[in-house]
């Protein structure tokens, strides 16, 4: 494998603005799994510029989870490559690898489990200074507190235990964590989704805050789209381990162009009842296919709406249809306006008419009623 | 789920100058650590903490043998096997007029010694070796987990002879390498299967992705979470390896003579029992009244720290 | 129209060492027949617990201590175990956040929806059985034939709750409790499942009562509103009412804290600051008090009853929402001069 190449070919993909800090180049994550392989990630290339965030999402079993420990290099890549400064991340092993971990850090979900309940805090959060001697005794303390106020932690609880703060205040914790050895691009795999409602704004605004502080770069793995659609400023859509669609934030949820995004966008119910009233969102049929034996053809043929024969035949390629809006699909942009509520209007009804055929007139009513 | 928690969360926020809005200076509900929690739990069991203080006695009584025993375990005839029991010599005498007292003490220290050195060694080899299959896999695992295999076939008492005809020279020392060469097994075994199962834990991940090179992962992040299953596998090689050697030392395969171990005093026992009883029911009792204190111990540690057996 | 579920001053305790959880504490409200209610708040906030209440299966060693339930004018507390049984499934029904701990792991799915009907006296053992498939086909459950014949590992997570819906609706009851059905399911699949309880709620007539942590999810299907805090609650009305003028601080906040998928607005977002309360040790006065961003001097000592704020909207707050806060201004703009003036309380 080519090692210090800088990150360049096929312009397709740098779409947004400035220079890309992370490029994905054809990665593939497979798995074994008894005789079979999962694929996880299957072919997914991709830019993350300078200073942005960019979300990813898709739903359970789609595989961003581990595209972001791949791009992490918490798991290798089976094939393909992870530039990052001007590095091939996938080809570093060993101490090269560790000594990269100083500048690409990582945001667990759960933040019950990404702290080992037997460290005290401080411990915990100055680990990372301590893995690459940066600093020790009073020097490495000072450091813990200072990132501690910074993410909103009492300085003064460094020798405290995990278990003895709250679900919000143990995400700060991680948060401070991947923040004190000053990395330049931090993975956040889903950093909210285990924490209560009232809780989640606080650290969403925290990272928020992050960012213009230190100037970071985020990959946002989230399967909230509300929560992608404030944080970020371009978001991909994944689906069964490839990259069915990326866009600029306001332009992929104003103009889908793949109906995978389209019904997905859909499907989230808005706060506001009176909006819920008369939305109709696009039911799909069905729900993830197995990554082990994925769809011929275009993966989200078994449940899109508006497949023809073509797409369980050909794989579409992610095509650029402007301003660095990319889509996977032959019908990119077809499933809008019209079609789209004639669509959403049939699939509802598709609910209502299982709901009742088997009603009126059977001899299913009880008989002793 | 509700969780049970003390203390007081609603303090007012203590913000120092120049914090951001989104600070959360709140002190979360105190809850009680593991090892808290364990304690309290240990402490409810009845039998665990009458084991304790047993256990306390019979090393109280191993430590004080090291400097003094009522009568010296040269002394021979001090009085007849046969006599009654006396105030000044409580267990009587054995065969050759010693003191048995004196020798039931010593022989404690005999035992506290084997059990604790032989679950320390134990507890050392078994760790390291089942955190490195554990932790590495791959041929490291298949190497260590085929040598318990081919452990688990051989009967542990052919093992502890083959040392102890090689070393050929019975002493507490080869007694103790003799065990533990038999018992690390079964610790490597625990240990490796903790370590599977911690090492897939996000903490572990998270340390990785910090920076975290693998010995000091093994050593501050899978060992201390597997402590508790640890502890109590250890307190119970404490009793097996007493036991072990009792048996050993009974087949004459034990301590050489002067050493007064419990199980060599119920093998010479045993010869005087056309004239009583004592000599040997004495040790044995000494024996199981230890072994069952130990044995609770170590139950009541199951019961504080095994989360499998949680309620 | 006519109450089919009431609840009156219930209060469910877990009595534990270092004192009394308070899990619910004193709460009202009413279904009515064919209603989709929506129960509303945080873990801790006591929603989960007062349906385990309304089914009498409150986990030991948790006691219903005070309060009323009536169903249809009988009274759920007072029901031996005989009635209680027939109660549950027959009358009212509930299905639960992870389905997999509901169904039976070595029993077949559509074995186990007979079972259901057969603890009953509605449906004949033969009914019982033809049944099983058209109820999986009523919930959109593929090939409901050959599904009935597989056990649940064998199901996706969507198709076991779409089988518990099954399961939940085979006796016909009037209502049905819903636990956070869809928080372990993804989007598209939750979408499923909402539109299906909401035809099942228009279509059979059967009340919904759904639990859920999520705004959105009770915008989205949800007529009434009980929103719950601290095992209270403190403030129930029409869903377009709470939603267009939410009365209570918490309500309020809630609506500003989470991002919307239609909308996006620059700035940061508003927060709620602090923690969801200790159960065992509750503040003084207001138990939203130490969170709240308009408190007076009366929220520290005295805990406001829910009051009428408007048509059929009850609200428990000292403050009057409309006065201090700008509803029509950018909701997402962070009134930065209330959180100081707080912090300075």
């Amino acid at each position: 494998m080519q090692q210090s190449e800088v990150a360049a070919p096929s312009s397709a993909w740098v779409a947004g603005k400035g220079e890309p800090l992370v490029s994905l180049r054809d990665v593939f994550k497979r798995f074994p799994s008894g005789r079979q392989q999962v694929r996880a990630v299957d072919g997914v290339s991709l830019d993350i510029m300078q200073g942005e965030t960019l979300g990813l999402v898709g739903e359970s079993g789609c595989g961003k989870s581990t595209l972001g420990r791949v791009v992490t290099q918490l798991q290798p890549v089976t094939e393909g490559s992870i530039f990052f400064e001007g590095k091939d991340l996938a080809a570093l092993h060993g101490e090269s690898l560790r000594q990269m971990r100083r500048r690409v850090q990582m945001i667990f979900q759960d933040p019950y489990g990404s702290l080992n309940p037997r460290m005290t805090v401080g411990n915990i959060i100055g680990e990372p200074l301590r893995n690459f001697g940066l600093a020790k005794g009073r020097a490495r303390d000072a450091q813990v507190q200072e990132v501690m106020r910074i993410c909103g932690l009492n300085p003064n609880f460094n020798n405290r235990y995990p278990h003895e703060f709250s679900g919000g205040q143990r995400q700060r914790i991680g948060i401070a964590r991947s923040l004190i050895l000053r990395p330049s691009f931090i993975v956040a795999d889903e950093p909210i989704s285990a924490l209560d409602v009232s809780i989640q704004a606080q650290i969403i605004n925290l990272l928020e805050q992050l960012q213009d502080d230190f100037n970071l770069t985020y990959l946002f793995i989230a399967h909230d789209l509300s929560v992608v659609r404030h944080l970020s400023d371009r978001v991909a859509v994944m689906y069964l381990g490839i990259i069915v669609e990326v866009a600029d934030g306001l332009e992929l949820y104003d103009n889908p162009l793949h109906p995978y995004t389209t019904a997905l966008l859909q499907s989230i119910p808005v706060p506001d009842p009176v909006v819920e009233k008369d939305r109709k969102p696009i039911i799909l049929a069905g729900e993830i296919p197995s990554p082990i034996n994925p769809p011929s053809g275009c993966r989200f043929h078994t449940r899109c709406p508006i497949a023809e024969a073509i797409c369980s035949e050909v794989r579409p390629d992610l095509v650029d249809y402007g301003n660095g809006h990319l889509a996977a699909c032959h019908f990119a942009g077809k499933l809008q306006g019209s079609l789209a509520a004639k669509v959403a209007e049939q699939s509802v009804a598709e609910v209502r008419q299982a709901l009742i055929a088997d009603e009126p007139g059977d001899n299913l009513t009880p008989v002793n009623a | 789920m509700t969780t049970i928690t003390t203390g007081q969360n609603m303090g007012p926020p203590i913000a120092p100058p120049g914090i951001s809005e989104a600070t959360d200076y709140s002190i979360a509900p105190e809850q009680v650590s593991l090892w808290q929690d364990a304690w309290r739990r240990f402490r409810r069991n009845k039998l665990s903490m009458v084991g304790m203080v047993v256990f306390f006695i019979v090393l109280l009584t191993a430590f004080v043998s090291i400097f003094w025993t009522p009568y010296s375990l040269y002394a021979q005839g001090l009085g007849d096997v046969a006599a009654p029991l006396t105030l000044q010599h409580p267990f009587g005498f054995d065969a050759s007029g010693r003191d048995v007292l004196s020798f039931i003490m010593k022989g404690a220290q005999v035992a506290v010694v084997v059990g604790v050195l032989t679950a320390v060694f134990t507890s050392v080899v078994g760790i390291a070796a089942g955190l490195a299959a554990g932790f590495f896999r791959g041929w490291v695992d298949t190497v260590i987990s085929g040598i318990t295999y081919i452990g688990y076939g051989i009967p542990n008492l052919l093992i502890a002879f083959l040392i102890l005809f090689i070393t050929n020279r019975p002493s507490i020392f080869n007694v103790i390498i003799a065990l533990s060469v038999t018992s690390w097994m079964d610790m490597a075994r625990l240990v490796r299967g903790q370590t599977l199962a911690l090492r897939e834990r996000e903490f572990v991940e998270a340390a990785r992705a910090t920076g975290t090179k693998n010995l000091p992962i093994m050593i501050r992040h899978v060992l201390p979470n597997a402590l508790g299953p640890i502890i109590v596998q250890a307190t119970f090689l404490i009793p097996a390896a007493i036991l072990f050697e009792a048996f050993l030392s009974f087949l004459g395969f034990g301590l050489p003579s002067p050493d007064p171990s419990w199980g060599a005093m119920v093998s010479a026992g045993l010869q005087d029992r056309f004239l009583t009883y004592h000599t040997m029911i004495i040790p044995s009792l000494a024996l199981l009244i230890t072994l069952m204190a130990v044995n609770f111990i170590g139950d009541g540690l199951r019961d504080a720290l095994d989360p499998r057996l949680k309620r | 129209m006519a109450a089919i579920l009431e609840v009156k001053g219930l209060k469910t305790q877990f009595i534990v060492r270092g004192g009394i959880v308070r899990a619910v504490d004193g709460i009202d409200f009413r279904v009515n027949k064919g209603e989709t209610v929506g129960i509303v708040g945080e873990s801790g906030s006591g929603k989960s617990m007062t349906a385990l209440s309304i089914l009498r299966l409150v986990p030991e060693p948790g006691k219903i201590v005070e309060g009323s339930i009536t169903f249809d004018g009988r009274d759920v507390l007072a029901m031996n175990d005989d009635q209680l049984r027939k109660f549950r499934g027959n009358d009212i029904s509930m299905i639960f956040q992870d389905p997999m701990s509901s169904l039976n792991p070595v029993l077949k799915v559509g074995y186990q929806i007979e079972e259901a009907m057969r603890a009953h006296d509605r449906f004949t053992p033969e009914e019982a059985k033809a049944r099983v498939p058209l109820l999986l086909r009523r919930v959109r459950i593929p090939d409901p034939e050959r599904r009935a014949k597989e056990y649940p590992h064998q199901f996706s997570g969507g198709m076991r709750q779409r089988a518990m819906i099954a399961m939940g609706l085979s006796n016909e009851p009037e209502v049905l409790i819903a636990d956070e059905p869809t928080t372990a399911l993804d989007v598209t699949v939750q979408a499923q499942i909402l539109e299906q309880l909401r035809d099942l709620n228009k279509e059979l007539g059967t009340a919904i009562v759904l639990i859920t942590h999520n705004m959105a999810v009770v915008a989205n299907i949800c007529t009434w509103v009980v929103v719950m805090y601290a095992g209270r609650v403190v403030e129930q009305g029409p869903t377009e009412e709470i939603f267009r003028s939410p009365q209570h601080p918490y309500t309020w906040s809630l609506l500003r804290s989470i991002p919307r998928i239609d909308e996006k607005l620059g700035g940061k977002l508003l927060t709620i600051k602090g923690l969801p309360p200790d159960l065992t040790n509750l503040p003084p006065g207001c138990k939203f008090h130490p969170r709240c961003r308009f408190t007076v001097d009366r929220c520290f000592t005295e805990e406001p009853e829910l009051m009428t704020v408007g048509p059929q909207h009850e609200s428990r707050c000292w403050v009057q929402m409309d006065n201090v806060a700008d509803r029509d201004s950018d909701i997402r703009e962070v009134p930065v001069v209330p959180e100081a003036e707080n912090a300075a309380v």
